[in-house]
């Protein structure tokens, strides 16, 4: 109860454990206690803070990547095609007004637009990595 | 897709009675690309033409239509192929005429059919932006690089006529996200190069 309050204020201000420790002896807290959750926060902050950015909004967040490819054998217009094709599947959270839906998107990709996409997401990770 | 039918070689003969080799090739040209449903507009369009009537242009650009689509159906490619198709009674100069009409075409009708063939919702475009996250309400102080996609996906060519439905979707990837999904996209070029080895 008092706890609950006191750790998402020390994470949304970004406090140190001096300051931590310092807040709670203002709240009362003799200082060997005070000293101790100091302690525990400096400790247990990375975690927490890793917690609350994973709680950041997120907008439409992929959940996952399914994937099938294979070869289209014939069609009611050429009896032997043998064209290769890649379906993709990308569920993910889109947000709606009244709670949330799981929405699917399925594309097709030709083998060109494959090698593309793939070419344009190692880019995007050596970008996500120059900033890590 | 409609089979070559018996009296479908009897109706090309009424092609003699084109004003040109041009015409003919025009004619088979509009044939092929025609779907089932808009072949009575062309009969009517191509009939005064050729100096026929209604019922024998239908007749005709059936016919044609029928056996334009069936040598890119079965992969005709050779002149021989095509040139059998025809019956021993058919015009000769006509059976070639039309022999070398198909094979001029073949190639450029065959990506025809292949490019209006159904299928499932087609990828055309794809974007992505990285943004770092500052702050939220969560977190007064991050410096979190985050990945947004976008992809416009549209439905299928056939089914829209003139009016491609094209809908754009933004998706956002942390970054472990995007390792899973590069991860993915891996095994796919790993298969794909195998099968191509094959």
């Amino acid at each position: 109860s008092f706890l609950l309050l006191i750790v998402p204020c020390a994470l949304k201000r970004n406090l140190s454990s001096e300051q931590v420790r310092a807040d709670f002896i203002a709240l009362g807290l003799s200082e060997e206690k005070a000293s101790y959750f100091a302690e525990q926060w400096k400790v247990n902050s990375p975690t927490l803070t890793r917690l609350a950015v994973g709680q950041t909004l997120m907008i439409n967040q992929l959940i996952d990547m399914e994937w099938k490819f294979g070869v289209t054998a014939g069609s009611s217009e050429l009896e032997k095609v043998g064209s290769i094709f890649l379906q993709v599947n990308l569920p993910h959270h889109r947000v709606q007004l009244v709670g949330q839906l799981r929405n699917k998107l399925q594309p097709e990709l030709t083998l060109p637009q494959f090698y593309s996409f793939l070419h344009e997401m190692e880019r995007v990770k050596t970008s996500l990595e120059s900033f890590s | 897709m409609a089979a070559l039918r018996d009296g479908d070689f009897a109706a090309l003969q009424i092609l003699l009675k084109a004003p040109s080799k041009d015409a003919v090739r025009q004619l088979c040209q509009e044939c092929f690309s025609s779907p089932p449903a808009a072949l009575g507009p062309l009969a009517q369009r191509a009939g005064p033409g050729l100096a026929v009537s209604a019922e024998e242009a239908e007749q005709l650009v059936s016919a044609l239509h029928n056996l334009t689509r069936h040598v890119v159906y079965r992969g005709l490619s050779r002149a021989e192929d095509i040139l059998c198709l025809f019956p021993e009674s058919f015009h000769q100069n006509l059976k070639n005429l039309l022999t070398k009409i198909i094979l001029d075409n073949i190639s450029a009708w065959r990506n025809e059919a292949q490019a209006s063939q159904i299928s499932l919702p087609r990828l055309v475009d794809m974007d992505w932006r990285v943004d770092i996250k500052t702050s939220s309400d969560s977190i007064v102080r991050m410096a979190v690089p985050t990945c947004l996609l976008q992809l416009k996906i549209q439905e299928d060519a056939a089914l829209c006529g003139n009016n491609p439905v094209v809908s754009a979707l933004t998706m956002e990837l942390s970054k472990e996200t995007l390792d899973t999904m590069l991860e993915g996209l891996g095994r796919i070029r790993d298969q794909l190069s195998a099968v191509a080895n094959k």
